[in-house]
């Protein structure tokens, strides 16, 4: 059997609100990850408001929006999310992820994840090409982003403000020629 | 000025439920339009019940459909509907759905300039892969309409309908993109103009 939602490392879910909401609470406080995963300022949510948030989020179905949780295959245990966006007309989707627990930073759990967004937007989603967006200062993204193929194409200078710095925001996209390359290959 | 929304005899314009309901609601009250459109059963509705659904529909568009009336160009006047369903993104396939309510503009070529019109906004615009629609076997006059735009004949459900004694199939007809691309010979898919389409990259 072939599970389009099981890497090597993780498999894609999609938990209860209570489960990502109590996760959420705790990741929104290591400023570290919020640091990485996001470009706006630090901000906390109430675990009521997060669960309703996502309630609301299960509820309809969007072709445009496809968000996922992350559960490691050996412990089994919510580590993360991803989510892409789609756009329907130029057949694009925009793919995020973040790792809230930091212990699961810097082994691989990063890409596998990514390669499973890539895998889904290419066959499922049938888009042309995947792209993303992070900051400068990540360059653990950068590799890892690289290792599943992304190119870097372009930067935005200095847009962002970091603890006094300011830093450039990298963009980069991977053609589905360019993916489907590296399926036929060694990659795999 | 190009405008993707105009063709030859006919323009597409937005949706006025108020407008839309009204002739609507005229139209149906013609049997052989209900027939040559509906599958179901012809019923009676209000002006206002239809505006209202209107609206409704109008208020949850998103991406997935397209409402459009369609007027002449000479007497800018509201002859008909013609609605797009984008049914499965993936395949980058939709349907279509056209009737035009005036009798005095059937076997004019506007249902067919109609359906050109729509075809490049779904090729052209929207950047679908095939455009798909169903007709009944009783109203050839749409079948050559359809063919006369390019689409071919793909498949029928024997026997689908059941009316006037007898039953009849229902056609599927569809149309690729490629297969638009050469019949237009990439003319009609042209907005930019030569030097824009060369690229902005200077």
């Amino acid at each position: 059997m072939r599970d389009l939602f099981r890497g090597e490392l993780v498999r894609f879910t999609l938990e209860e609100p209570e489960t990502r909401a109590k996760a959420e609470i705790r990741w929104q406080h290591d400023t570290e990850f919020h640091r990485l995963a996001d470009g706006d300022a630090a901000r906390l949510t109430s675990e009521k408001k997060i669960k309703e948030w996502s309630e609301k989020q299960a509820e309809g179905f969007q072709p445009e929006r496809y968000s996922f949780s992350i559960r490691t295959l050996a412990e089994d245990k919510f580590i993360g999310f991803v989510g892409m966006w789609v756009d329907l007309i130029h057949g694009e989707a925009w793919v995020g992820l973040g790792i809230g627990e930091r212990e699961f930073w810097s082994k691989g759990y990063g890409t596998d994840m990514m390669k499973l967004c890539l895998q889904y937007a290419f066959t499922e989603l049938c888009v042309e090409r995947v792209s993303l967006g992070l900051h400068e200062y990540n360059p653990r993204a950068l590799k890892s982003y690289e290792k599943c193929g992304f190119r870097l194409e372009g930067r935005t200078r200095k847009d962002v403000m970091r603890e006094g710095k300011r830093y450039d925001s990298l963009w980069m996209g991977l053609l589905r020629a360019e993916w489907s390359q590296m399926q036929s290959g060694d990659h795999k | 000025m190009k405008d993707i929304f105009a063709g030859k005899l006919v323009r597409l314009s937005a949706y006025d439920p108020e407008e839309m309901s009204k002739a609507y609601t005229r139209w149906n009250l013609n049997s052989e339009y209900q027939r040559l459109l509906n599958s179901s059963a012809h019923r009676i509705q209000s002006a206002k019940s239809v505006a209202k659904w209107m609206e409704k529909e109008i208020e949850e568009l998103s991406l997935a459909s397209y409402f459009f009336s369609i007027r002449t160009l000479a007497e800018d006047k509201l002859i008909g509907e013609l609605n797009l369903d984008v049914v499965n993104w993936p395949g980058r396939d939709a349907f279509v759905g056209l009737g035009i309510g005036e009798t005095d503009y059937w076997n004019k070529g506007y249902g067919t300039d109609a359906i050109n019109v729509l075809l490049r906004f779904a090729f052209a615009e929207i950047n679908l892969r095939r455009v798909t629609l169903t007709v009944f076997e009783y109203n050839p006059r749409a079948i050559r309409s359809y063919e006369k735009a390019g689409f071919r004949h793909e498949g029928h459900l024997r026997d689908y309908l059941n009316r006037e004694g007898r039953r009849w199939n229902s056609v599927y007809m569809g149309i690729l993109r490629e297969e638009w691309m050469e019949q237009n010979n990439n003319a009609q898919s042209a907005i930019l103009g030569a030097g824009n389409a060369a690229g902005d990259g200077g």
